[in-house]
């Protein structure tokens, strides 16, 4: 046994139903070392770190922790083991301060509260890592930097020396981020190992000893930081550009149909989710729109549907700047959204009314008076059925949430579609389907094109990105960073832009 | 989804009504027996009015000996719906002869006596009558004005509690008849009076209780039908006048006396009379002297002069010699209501809306 | 340890087995409860079906008792639709039946049919507004809609308490605190015990059908219900929404106010709900909210409480026991939703299926 690791994972694979999250990935964390897990969204870093911190239970391979064979039924044994995850959505009480919060559910803390015990302690830990923490501070007075001190303060308070930080820069400021990784410095410095989470390249060049890189739920292979490259990290995350029957169609492209001219909105915590984004939509063209999840695909597609309050900027579509219209208004006006959210339901269809009805909801309103009919959105649902050969009983009294993923999706879309809009936006409409699901998707969205709709399509797969689309516009924290033609890039060029490095030919592209 | 639910339950239904419907028969009444309808305003066990009537049925059942069978409805709310459709329940079941035991049901038996004049009905404490629709009632002020004798002979503060239910003629004339009975002895004390707004709420009945003693009060006496009232008097360690029912075993800490209702003399008759055919709507209001109302033994708790000054008085009262509502009596206002030397009359007494001097309370 | 873990949707023999067995599990121990009390658990369950059914009389009985629900039991479900959880039925009630009162008080000399109408229409306003106090609420700040209703049954009572004991208290009735009686003039016209709220509740059930299932806002109720986040990207207006769903909720719970004070209490008092307007709840849910269940059940409740009522003097067992067997009954349906629902799991099994 090599004792310098402290965390050695064998041939570890978890499956989810049919899907293979984790393929037999091995992966090995050293003492004292702070090791960057990369990755694209869905490569398996965060299936791979809950395996670790023992929310899930792996069907193969075996885990040793500090030289002993273990076995991770819960949270609670791997804080035993020493194991602490530092949780992506805080889990703190807004109305306690921070000592109270680190005392509640410390296995330390006894019945009666000794605060000067804990204060005491707490002191010792704060100065030895230079943090900012004000044990008397209540949480709701905090900013997320210090929350998120907080959270890894009490994972350490409770005796943690392996630490996981699952994406923890994510929701900061780079002032924030510096003090961060200050504090993973003195960490290491006293004898903690980490873990953390990203996707941001320079980050990772900046704070880690060691790199992992996944893809698909298995390990590409692990380097030292020394000897390698943000180039060469950004080709092994996005991996070779692979074959894909995703025929491109070329199409002469028409007019500016949509201008996005400068909008800037702010999310919950008053960042920036999108941050002085312009950009032209053309008739006949797909707009594919890549990045890291949460880099504001979600509110670019909100915002131009009217769903997600902007604070400046125009979008103008047909001669009309549509800012500030209800989104009642601008669907009536031909702009369609389609959706598709991690659990492809609640957005866009209701799970429990059956085709039908959901057909309907785009549709109820052009009946004039008090009332609905069934009648025309029952054609329109036989005739949708039957074009993307959608796998179902009924159209009627069958809900569609017992339709299965793929066919729930060729509703969606083909409901859209159907319903004839003059823009076409749509999110991750492949999310989660199988191959020849996906390609009947992929034929949808070009025979609009064919038809000289304009269409934007927020994606996840860049392959997929790169054969279909005509331009891809690459989203970082809410930057455009790029606006690409597919066919004269390459993958990791589209890679670096995704972790936030701006691409010199931006000017260009988005001009011509 | 629920549709099987639905089917279910229709199902249901329909089996059972077919069962039913084939059984019907089992139910059939001997000619015999004379129905009666007991309506109650509480459980027939709350230890006080209602058990009072209840006790009074059941000697009544006892007396008749089989020619007789009644149907209680206990818990029946004060209002008119709630009462005509337990009356409509009660003559759907055969009742010939319905007693409505409380003041607030009579909108109901008022319109059912309209509905049904084949049935008689007979209503406690209330004054609306028509051919077939009676009244009852006992001068429970006489024993009342008894207990008072008891409380102002014990009370050493001269501060009485009143827990009392709703502020009509009835509570009214009571709460005064007690505070001259305590008045003979104590011209010093107060009655202290607190409302409820229920006949039956022990925990309402119980904060109210609490509230006087907290006050100063030593003594309780109440006019509710449960025995929260005396339950306060025994946490607080003061004594206490109960109501209806004699709480001796119940409330033996506490309890020296009370004024008592036995109806069972009263229910015997009545029913006899429907029985025999003779029965007449009438307004029926008996005294000591009949045995509706009386006051139950003192308990060792009462003071010992008690008893002897109580055997005077209840021997004056069967006498006729006194008369409790007689004057001179003045109001809180010290305007005198009643000259001297003149007895109320029973109009008066039944529309009583005034405290004589001693009680302190509004009569809202 | 064990796991309460959701099912898969349950197959119809399924259903029909786990609710038949509910029923006869719920007989079978109410049966020991009826024993205790001394009576015939057998004849006493052919007595309720006796009572609700054994003559016209009794009929008309149970249909008076079902008909308050329904609408009540309706006017619930058009605010469950949107998961707005309106428990404040019972407040709503009242407010209506106050609404009723005020206008007979306001304008005692009308004739009848005016009379009603105004009636209706005070009674639906009422209630209405009681229920868009906590729907404004909701779509303008997020409070809690369930407390928030809750509590405003609590002032409903209040309100109607001050009116019975002092405002509006009858100075005919000798301090006896209640309010007059409604003069002839406004009394709901009745024939033979079946009085004109059935055809009420009969053009009620039809609208709601209507509305429901075939009226665009009924649709929109039904999606915003469903996911705020799907009203929103079709573009449904949400507090609009919410606002219209609580006025037809609040303002049929309002009308069962008039109903009952018109039809047969005569007269406003804190009594006058009986607490229908929570057993409505259950009626409504146990109807997966569709207008046709929610007929056939606020039947069968009906004829649980007729059934109840007629036991209790039949059988001369103690209104408690036949409250028990009402309770025993509902548990017993109520679980076996449960049952229908979920499953339990041994950690065992848990961590060899994950």
């Amino acid at each position: 046994m090599n004792n310098d690791y402290v965390v050695k994972m064998e041939n570890i694979t978890k499956v989810f139903g049919k899907v293979k999250a984790l393929d037999h990935v091995e992966f090995s964390l050293k003492k004292g070392e702070v090791h960057a897990i990369l990755g694209e969204n869905g490569a398996g870093k965060s299936s791979l770190m809950n395996v670790l911190n023992g929310i899930y239970m792996p069907d193969e391979g075996q885990i040793e922790v500090k030289g002993q064979l273990v076995n991770i039924n819960s949270p609670k044994i791997a804080l035993d083991l020493g194991i602490g995850m530092l949780p992506q959505h805080y889990k703190l009480v807004d109305v306690f301060s921070a000592m109270e919060n680190v005392a509640a559910g410390s296995r330390k803390t006894t019945p009666f509260l000794n605060k000067k015990k804990i204060l005491d302690e707490m002191g010792k830990l704060i100065t030895q890592l230079g943090m900012d923490i004000n044990p008397n501070k209540k949480v709701y007075e905090m900013s997320v930097a210090e929350k998120q001190s907080l959270e890894i303060f009490k994972v350490l308070y409770r005796g943690a020396d392996i630490l996981i930080l699952d994406e923890p820069t994510a929701v900061l400021t780079p002032q924030e981020i510096k003090n961060l990784f200050e504090i993973v410095k003195k960490m290491v410095a006293t004898g903690c190992s980490v873990i953390i989470i990203t996707h941001k390249l320079e980050e990772v060049m900046e704070i880690s000893d060691r790199i992992t890189i996944m893809r698909k739920g298995t390990t590409i292979q692990t380097v030292n930081k020394e000897e390698t490259t943000p180039q060469e990290l950004a080709g092994m995350m996005v991996g070779d550009v692979m074959e894909l029957n995703i025929p491109y169609v070329p199409v002469e492209r028409g007019g500016k149909c949509l201008e996005v001219k400068d909008i800037t909105a702010v999310d919950r915590n008053k960042v920036h989710i999108l941050d002085h984004v312009s950009f032209d939509l053309y008739a006949g063209e797909i707009l594919g729109v890549a990045g890291i999840a949460g880099s504001g695909q979600k509110e670019l597609c909100e915002g131009i549907a009217g769903l997600y309050h902007l604070k400046s900027g125009e979008i103008i579509f047909e001669g009309e700047n549509i800012v500030g219209k209800n989104p009642e208004k601008i669907s009536q006006m031909g702009i369609s959204l389609s959706f598709v959210p991690e659990d492809r339901l609640g957005m866009g269809l209701v799970s429990s009314m059956d085709i039908i009805d959901n057909v309907l909801l785009k549709d109820y309103r052009n009946k004039k008076g008090m009332g609905i009919s069934r009648e025309v959105s029952r054609d329109k649902a036989e005739a949708l059925v039957e074009r993307l050969n959608v796998s179902t009983p009924a159209i009627e009294n069958h809900a569609v949430s017992l339709l299965s993923g793929g066919n729930i999706q060729k509703v969606l879309l083909g409901r859209e579609i159907e319903l004839e809009p003059k823009l076409l936006v749509t999110a991750y409409a492949t999310r989660g389907l199988d191959v020849g699901s996906s390609q009947i998707i992929y034929e949808l969205l070009n025979e609009q094109k064919v038809r000289m709709k304009p269409i934007m399509y927020v994606g996840e797969d860049l392959d997929v990105l790169m054969s279909l689309c005509d331009r891809i516009l690459v989203l970082c924290e809410g930057r455009v960073t790029g606006i690409v033609d597919p066919r004269k890039t390459t993958k990791e060029a589209i890679g670096l832009m995704m972790s936030g490095v701006r691409s010199e030919g931006e000017e260009a592209c988005s001009i011509s | 989804m629920k549709k099987r639910l639905g089917v279910l339950m229709l199902a249901l239904v329909l089996v059972v009504v077919s069962v039913a419907g084939c059984s019907s028969g089992s139910t059939s009444k001997k000619d015999e027996v004379t129905k009666v309808g007991f309506i109650y305003v509480g459980p027939a066990d709350d230890g006080g009015w209602s058990q009072a009537h209840d006790n009074g049925r059941a000697k009544m059942v006892e007396n008749m000996g089989g020619k007789v069978e009644t149907i209680v409805k206990e818990n029946v709310p004060e209002e008119k719906s709630a009462v005509v459709s337990t009356i409509r329940d009660m003559v759907d079941q055969g009742c010939t002869i319905i007693y409505g035991t409380s003041y607030g049901f009579m909108d109901g038996m008022v319109e059912a006596a309209k509905e049904f004049p084949d049935v008689k009905f007979e209503h406690c404490s209330g004054y609306m009558t028509a051919d077939n629709l009676g009244t009852y009632f006992g001068k429970i002020e006489e024993p009342r004005y008894l207990s008072g004798i008891v409380a102002g002979l014990t009370t050493k503060t001269n501060k009485i509690a009143y827990v009392a239910a709703m502020p009509i003629p009835e509570v009214i004339r009571g709460i005064n008849a007690f505070a001259l009975g305590v008045k003979s002895v104590n011209p010093a004390a107060t009655v202290n009076v607190s409302w409820t707004n229920t006949w039956y709420d022990p925990t309402v009945e119980k904060a109210a209780a609490e509230a006087l003693i907290q006050q100063g009060c030593d003594v309780t006496a109440q006019h509710q039908d449960s025995t929260a009232t005396m339950e306060a008097a025994r946490e607080a360690g003061k004594l206490s006048i109960g109501y209806d029912l004699s709480a001796a075993t119940t409330m033996p800490e506490v309890y020296m006396t009370a004024p008592l209702w036995d109806f069972s003399g009263y229910y015997t008759d009545s029913v006899q009379s429907v029985i025999d055919g003779t029965w007449k709507s009438q307004q029926y209001w008996g005294g000591m002297n009949d045995g509706i109302v009386l006051l139950d033994a003192l308990t060792a708790l009462a003071p010992g002069t008690a008893q002897g000054q109580v055997d005077t008085a209840t021997e004056a009262i069967k006498s006729g010699q006194l008369n409790i509502f007689t004057g001179e009596l003045k109001d809180q206002t010290g305007a005198v209501k009643v000259s001297a030397g003149t007895k109320m009359t029973d109009e008066a007494l039944l529309s009583m809306d005034w405290f004589v001097d001693n009680v302190v309370g509004s009569l809202k | 340890m064990l796991h309460i873990v959701k099912k898969d949707v349950p197959k119809n023999r399924e259903k029909i087995v786990v609710r038949l067995s509910a029923v006869l599990a719920a007989l079978a121990v109410a049966s020991i409860i009826v024993l205790v009390a001394g009576a015939n658990p057998i004849e006493l369950y052919i007595g309720i079906f006796q009572g609700c059914f054994g003559s016209v009389y009794r009929f008309s009985a149970t249909i008076e008792k079902m008909v308050p629900l329904l609408v009540l039991s309706l006017g619930v479900m058009v605010a469950f639709k949107m998961r707005f959880w309106n428990i404040g039925a019972e407040g709503q009630f009242q407010m209506g039946a106050v609404g009723t009162t005020l206008v007979v008080r306001l304008l005692p000399d009308l004739p009848l049919p005016i009379m009603l109408v105004l009636m209706i229409v005070a009674s639906f306003a009422f209630g209405a507004v009681w229920l868009m106090i906590p729907a404004f609420f909701k779509a303008r700040f997020g409070t809690n809609e369930t407390l928030f209703t809750l509590m405003l049954n609590y002032i409903a009572l209040t309100l109607v308490t001050a009116l019975q004991y002092d405002f509006w208290k009858d100075p005919a009735a000798n301090g006896m605190p209640k309010i007059a009686n409604l003069p002839e003039n406004a009394l709901l016209p009745s024939v033979s015990g079946f009085n004109l709220s059935i055809l009420m509740a009969v053009v009620i059930i039809l609208a709601m059908y209507y509305f429901t299932n075939r009226s665009k806002i009924g649709f929109e109720i039904a999606v915003l219900g469903e996911s705020e986040n799907t009203a929103r990207y079709i573009g449904i207006n949400v507090t609009k929404t919410i606002i219209i769903a609580a006025l037809v909720s609040g303002g049929l719970c309002g009308i069962v106010g008039m109903m009952q004070t018109t039809g047969v209490s005569g007269a406003l008092s804190t009594e006058i709900t009986g607490g229908l307007g929570f057993t409505a709840i259950i009626v409504a849910w146990l109807s997966g909210l569709k207008v046709p269940f929610v007929v056939v059940n606020s039947f069968a409740f009906a004829v649980l409480l007729q059934g109840a009522s007629y036991i209790q003097t039949a059988f001369q067992i103690p209104g408690s026991v036949a409250e028990m067997i009402q309770a025993i009954i509902l548990f017993f349906i109520l679980g076996s939703e449960f049952v229908l629902q979920y499953r339990f799991v041994s950690d065992k099994t848990k961590s060899e299926v994950a």
